[in-house]
Formats: C-alpha cells, sequence, structure tokens
C-alpha cells in the first residue's frame, strides 16, 4: 500500500496545507493572488513570473508540497518521482490568451504559445527541481480519482517511488486546485485509493 | 538617462513579465542574455523580435540578427536608430 | 504477452492504412504548397487532408479512424467493459470550443461505439502518441483492461502554425529530418489507431508484440531540448534495459526528427550515446509532416508497416548528414529482416518517449 504523505488545495482566495490555511489572499494587496503565495513562499525563482497561470498553480502546489516534505529531492533519485496531472480545459486559459494576440493584437506571441500545452507545467517543475522521471498530463471531463489511483498505482509500480499528483483546474480567473504527493515506500499517511483521493480532494 | 533607452527597459520589463525588475537595475551594457545581466533567453529573444515591430515598427527576419543586436540596452538601441527614418 | 495490431491511419497519403503505406512506399510526400495560410497570408507547406470538410474534422477523424480500425479485430472488443480506449492529442478540437476542445468529439465517440468507459486523452505535446502508447500497455499489464484502443489525431489550424512561425520554427521548404540545409518544420494533420490486447485472437491479423516503454524529462528548457540529449538518452535507456535488450538488437529506429536545427542535433546526441549510430534509422515527417500529438501513433502505425514487409523506408527530404554525431538515415527503401522497432518521441516541456515492438 502506498500513501499519500502530503496534499494542497489552492482556490481564489486562499490556499491550505494538509487540511490547515496556508495563506488567505490580501484585499489590500494591488498584487495577484499568485504573485502573494509565491512571496509568501520566499522562493527565488524569477522564472516564475514567466510563467502562465497553469504552469504557475502548478509550480507553487509543488513548492508547498515541498515544505512539508522538505527532504524530498534528497530522499528520491532523480528519475524517481513521476508527475502526474490532469484537467479539463487543457491549456484554455493561455490558449484564449494566445489567440487574442494575434487575433487583436495582430501579433502572435511566442512566449505565450509556448505556454499552450498543458504538460509545459510539467516541464516548470522538472526542471525546477531537476526530476527526469516519468511525466503525464491527462485531459478528462470531470475529475476523476480513479484515474489517479490507477495510472499513479502504475507509475510506482514500474520504477517511480513517488508520484507528484494533481488536478490544475485553470480558466479565466477560477482556481480549483488539489496536488498531493504518493510515497510507495511510506509507512503512514492516508491510504493511496479511490475513495481517500476523492474525500481530501473536496470537489 | 537618453529616453530610448528607458522606455526599450519599460517595454522589455512590460512584455517580458520581468516583475522583479526596475528600470534602474538594468544597465545600459549588461549583456541582457548572460545570468550576470538579466538571464533572458531563446523565447524572451523571440519576444523582443515581437517588440521591435510593435513599438519601433522594424522588422527582424531573422532570428539570428535579433541574438546579435540584443546583446544589450546599448546595442539595441543603435539598431533602432540606424533603422529609424 | 501484450499485442499490437490492427493499425489503421488517415492521412493525406491516403484513408486507411494499405492507401497510406503503398504511398510511402512509393516515397510519395502529403505535404504540399498551401497559399494564404500564413499569419502574413504568405503560402506555407503543409500536409493537410482535403477529402473531410473542416467542419468537425476532429470528431469526424475520430470517428472514421476508429471504425476502420475495428473492422480488424472482433466486432465485440469495442464497447467492452475490459476496454479503454486512449486519445493522444495536442489541440483536440480547438476552433470548435477553445474552452473545453475535447468534450464534445470525445461524447460523441462514446455514443457512436458504446464505449463502456471514459476515454483518458493524454495531452503532452509531441509526445502524447507514444506516452499514449505507453499508457494502453500499462492499463493492460496492470490487469485494468484487457484492451486498449490508441487514437492519435490532430489538426493544422491557423492557432498552431501562426505559432510556430512566431517561434520561426517553420520550414520555406518542405522539411528534411537531419539534413544538414534542414530549417523547421512542416505541420500536419492526421488521425490513427492501434490495438493493444493480452488476447492474440482479437486480431484479425497477425499482431506484433508489445515490449513496452518509457517517458523521461529533460529538466532543462520548456521548448528548447536538452543539448545532451539527457531525456530521451535516458527514456532510450530505461526502455532497453526494461525489456532487457541491447541496443544491438534493435533492427531500426522511427525517430522523432522534425527537422528542427535543435531537436535533431539532439536527437543525434542522443542516440551517440546510446551507441546506436550504426542502427537504420528514419524521420516519417517529411511524409505525413508532423502531427503533434498524432505523430507518435502515426508513425508507430507506419513503422509496424515496414516490419511486416520487411522494408527499411527512405527518410524523405534527407540527402546530407546535419547532425554532429553521425546516424544511419536511410536514404532508400531497401528490403531488410525487421524484427525490433524503437520507436522515439520528444516535445515541448521537455518530454521524451519511447517504445519497443517486435514481431512475433
Amino acid at each position: 500500500m502506498s500513501f499519500i504523505t502530503a496534499y494542497c488545495h489552492l482556490n481564489e482566495n486562499s490556499c491550505s496545507v494538509n487540511g490547515k490555511i496556508f495563506l488567505q489572499k490580501s484585499l489590500e494587496s494591488t498584487e495577484s493572488w499568485f504573485k502573494q503565495l509565491y512571496k509568501e513562499l520566499g522562493v527565488d525563482y524569477p522564472k516564475f513570473y514567466k510563467m502562465d497561470s497553469l504552469a504557475q498553480a502548478g509550480f507553487l502546489a509543488s513548492e508547498l508540497i515541498k515544505k512539508i516534505i522538505p527532504a524530498i529531492s534528497d530522499t528520491y533519485k532523480d528519475d524517481q518521482i513521476a508527475l502526474l496531472f490532469a484537467n479539463k480545459e487543457s491549456s484554455a486559459d493561455t490558449d484564449i490568451r494566445f489567440l487574442e494576440s494575434y487575433e487583436e493584437k495582430k501579433t502572435p506571441s511566442p512566449s505565450l504559445f509556448v505556454y499552450t500545452l498543458p504538460n509545459i507545467v510539467l516541464g516548470e517543475i522538472a526542471i525546477r527541481n531537476k526530476w527526469y522521471g516519468e511525466n503525464m498530463f491527462a485531459v478528462l471531463p470531470k475529475f476523476a480519482p480513479d484515474f489517479f489511483v490507477q495510472y499513479g498505482t502504475i507509475l510506482l509500480s514500474t520504477g517511480s517511488k513517488a508520484v507528484l499528483a494533481g488536478w490544475l483546474g485553470i480558466l479565466e480567473g477560477r482556481v480549483e486546485v488539489f496536488v498531493f504527493l504518493v510515497e510507495k515506500e511510506s509507512s503512514t499517511g492516508i491510504p493511496f485509493d479511490n475513495e481517500n483521493v476523492k474525500k481530501y480532494a473536496g470537489f | 538617462m537618453d529616453t530610448l533607452r528607458e522606455e526599450l527597459k519599460k517595454h522589455i520589463i512590460e512584455e517580458l513579465n520581468l516583475e522583479d525588475l526596475q528600470v534602474s537595475d538594468i544597465d545600459d551594457d549588461a549583456l541582457l542574455f548572460s545570468d550576470e545581466g538579466i538571464g533572458l533567453d531563446s523565447i524572451d529573444a523571440l519576444e523582443l523580435i515581437v517588440l521591435m515591430e510593435k513599438y519601433y515598427g522594424i522588422q527582424v527576419t531573422n532570428p539570428g540578427e535579433g541574438k546579435v543586436a540584443f546583446l544589450s540596452i546599448n546595442s539595441m538601441a543603435d539598431y533602432i536608430e540606424k533603422r529609424r527614418a | 504477452m501484450i499485442y499490437i495490431g490492427a493499425e489503421e491511419i488517415v492521412s493525406p497519403l491516403g484513408q486507411n492504412t494499405e492507401e497510406n503505406f503503398r504511398a510511402i512506399s512509393e516515397n510519395r510526400s502529403g505535404i504540399s504548397l498551401v497559399a494564404l495560410a500564413g499569419f502574413g497570408n504568405e503560402s506555407v507547406h503543409l500536409s493537410k487532408i482535403n477529402f473531410v470538410s473542416e467542419q468537425n474534422k476532429f470528431e469526424f477523424l475520430l470517428i472514421d479512424t476508429l471504425s476502420k480500425t475495428i473492422s480488424s479485430i472482433d466486432s465485440c472488443i469495442v464497447s467492452s467493459k475490459k476496454t479503454i480506449v486512449v486519445i493522444s492529442s495536442t489541440k483536440g478540437d480547438l476552433d470548435r470550443n477553445i474552452s473545453n476542445p475535447f468534450e464534445e468529439s470525445i461524447a460523441a465517440l462514446v455514443k457512436q461505439f458504446h464505449l463502456v468507459h471514459e476515454p483518458v486523452v493524454v495531452s503532452n505535446a509531441c509526445i502524447s502518441g507514444v506516452l499514449a502508447i505507453n499508457a494502453a500497455n500499462n492499463f493492460i499489464k496492470a490487469g485494468l483492461y484487457d484492451h486498449a484502443i490508441v487514437l492519435g489525431c490532430d489538426l493544422i489550424s491557423d492557432f498552431v502554425l501562426y505559432g510556430f512561425q512566431s517561434l520561426f520554427a517553420v520550414s520555406q521548404a518542405p522539411c528534411t529530418p537531419f539534413d544538414a540545409n534542414r530549417s523547421g518544420v512542416t505541420l500536419g494533420e492526421g488521425c490513427a489507431a492501434v490495438v493493444l490486447s493480452n488476447t492474440k485472437e482479437i486480431f484479425e491479423n497477425t499482431p506484433l508484440q508489445f515490449l513496452s516503454g518509457t517517458s523521461a524529462n529533460d529538466a532543462n528548457h520548456i521548448s528548447g531540448p536538452s543539448r545532451t540529449g539527457e531525456g530521451l538518452y535516458r527514456s532510450v535507456k530505461k526502455t532497453l534495459e526494461q525489456n532487457h535488450l541491447a541496443a544491438e538488437e534493435i533492427d531500426f529506429i522511427s525517430a522523432h526528427g522534425t527537422a528542427t536545427v535543435f531537436n535533431d542535433e539532439m536527437e543525434s546526441i542522443a542516440f551517440d550515446r546510446m551507441k546506436m549510430n550504426a542502427i537504420p534509422l528514419n524521420s516519417l515527417k517529411g511524409y505525413f509532416g508532423h502531427t503533434l500529438g498524432a505523430a507518435g501513433v502515426v508513425e508507430t502505425a507506419v513503422s509496424m508497416q515496414m516490419m511486416r514487409s520487411n522494408i527499411l523506408i527512405k527518410s524523405m527530404g534527407y540527402s546530407e548528414s546535419g547532425t554532429s554525431k553521425p546516424l544511419n538515415v536511410i536514404t532508400e527503401n531497401t528490403f531488410s529482416e525487421l524484427n525490433t522497432l524503437l520507436k522515439t518521441a520528444s516535445g515541448f516541456g521537455g518530454c521524451n518517449a519511447s517504445l519497443v515492438i517486435r514481431k512475433l
């Protein structure tokens, strides 16, 4: 049995880690919610600003998980942590912006275009952490706990020792994010099964 | 600071999402693509080409040409001045 | 043992596998010059399907290709509860619904074929096809399903073409993978399918054996490939190790070969690190263009046909070596006993994937 050893939630106004609030959006601040969270995390990674919302959401969630499990990169070899993410709208949030860049602003933007693929968030997490393991991004009609459990289990039995998994629902201001870490060789945590993934996601 | 150079820095900060940076952080002769400069990468180079067209009406047709012209704020300003009427 | 077969292809070269493979065997390309296609209304080389209307093209191709595929397997398989459909695509039906590019087409597919389980859409840039096939195999090996049908489909759209143009990544002439004068991709559209199963008897024609595959990230840059070919090297190495294969046992490589300066160079470095320089290799993108999310399935299907006919197909567009590490690029159609295939793919996001198929 594998265990969920850490999880986080992100929505438009707040962020929680293992069920406890980590930060609430400040209404006085002129800065965007994701920027507030980035600063609160105390991470020094200027590339964050170039990322689109989907990549920022995944990046922030992975940094939150690392805050709970700081030894993660030391515990595992550089190809043992798999990344398994999904959502319903693919990269639509940035797709719409890229479309605007050439339809309205008359110049297709290369820095937007590179984010018009949902798996780029996996690349950003891999680059940040130097993780060379398995990756998959899937598009599903709704949050499906059984997809994560089935494929997560497959990854853990084919060479990966941990899976950073999550649902990244991002579209035009809507934020519906649940990211969790599953570890094969943990002896404690939340048992990794459909019921628990559904329960802790809370969607 | 002359207005073209200052304007260039403002455009670059905005178009390339360099939120951390102020105009005063970018030296005129800093190597833009080096980590000691502002650490731009190949996608940023392409956005600079878009910026050239958008704000200065200059078409850079070959990305290789861009990489040389965009070495620093100074070289970008020279490039623009040469091509303006 | 997991079997793979019933490969089907719909592309500018033909409406089924037979037509496509005949065209390829005659070294004909599906690439043509399309007027007014580019962002500045310039003509651009593309590999476009003209025999299907643009309206709901994505949905049509999925349904059409799946119909053709299932005609060469047991009729009860597609709507069996032991069957999963895995779809690989980068942009789906973007023009129809930018906020939800898969929902309508997938729903139509489910309804038409009475699919029991919700299809899984793998959207992982240009490795989607290979990744989807690997995922299908993994689902069966894990005992979750007995059969899996993998469908890869992507269309050419202004969105994608203008995007590649903004990266200066589109070739002026038809793409020339691995060639010294290569200058970028030629976009293509297509739909292909393969069926994987733990039961040999479902196939009308003898299947091949699917060995398994892996993926690995470069952890380097989101759109440029690793200069050391790290991710591709790791994936190929893992795939061979998992299957207890030595590099010499590979009879040919169907590489990714997009014809950008950086991609093809990266692949040569990765294959060199694996000491695979002498293995006959081609890119099929000179025939189909780069079909993005469909590429892994289209090109695997063609490679399976190559194995069935024992023909090494010429790598279209190649005349002079253009990579720093030598590769044995196939320069003319050659008969050769082909038992073991290595298929690779690389894509934006630093992703890389590989798989191995063997004759029974």
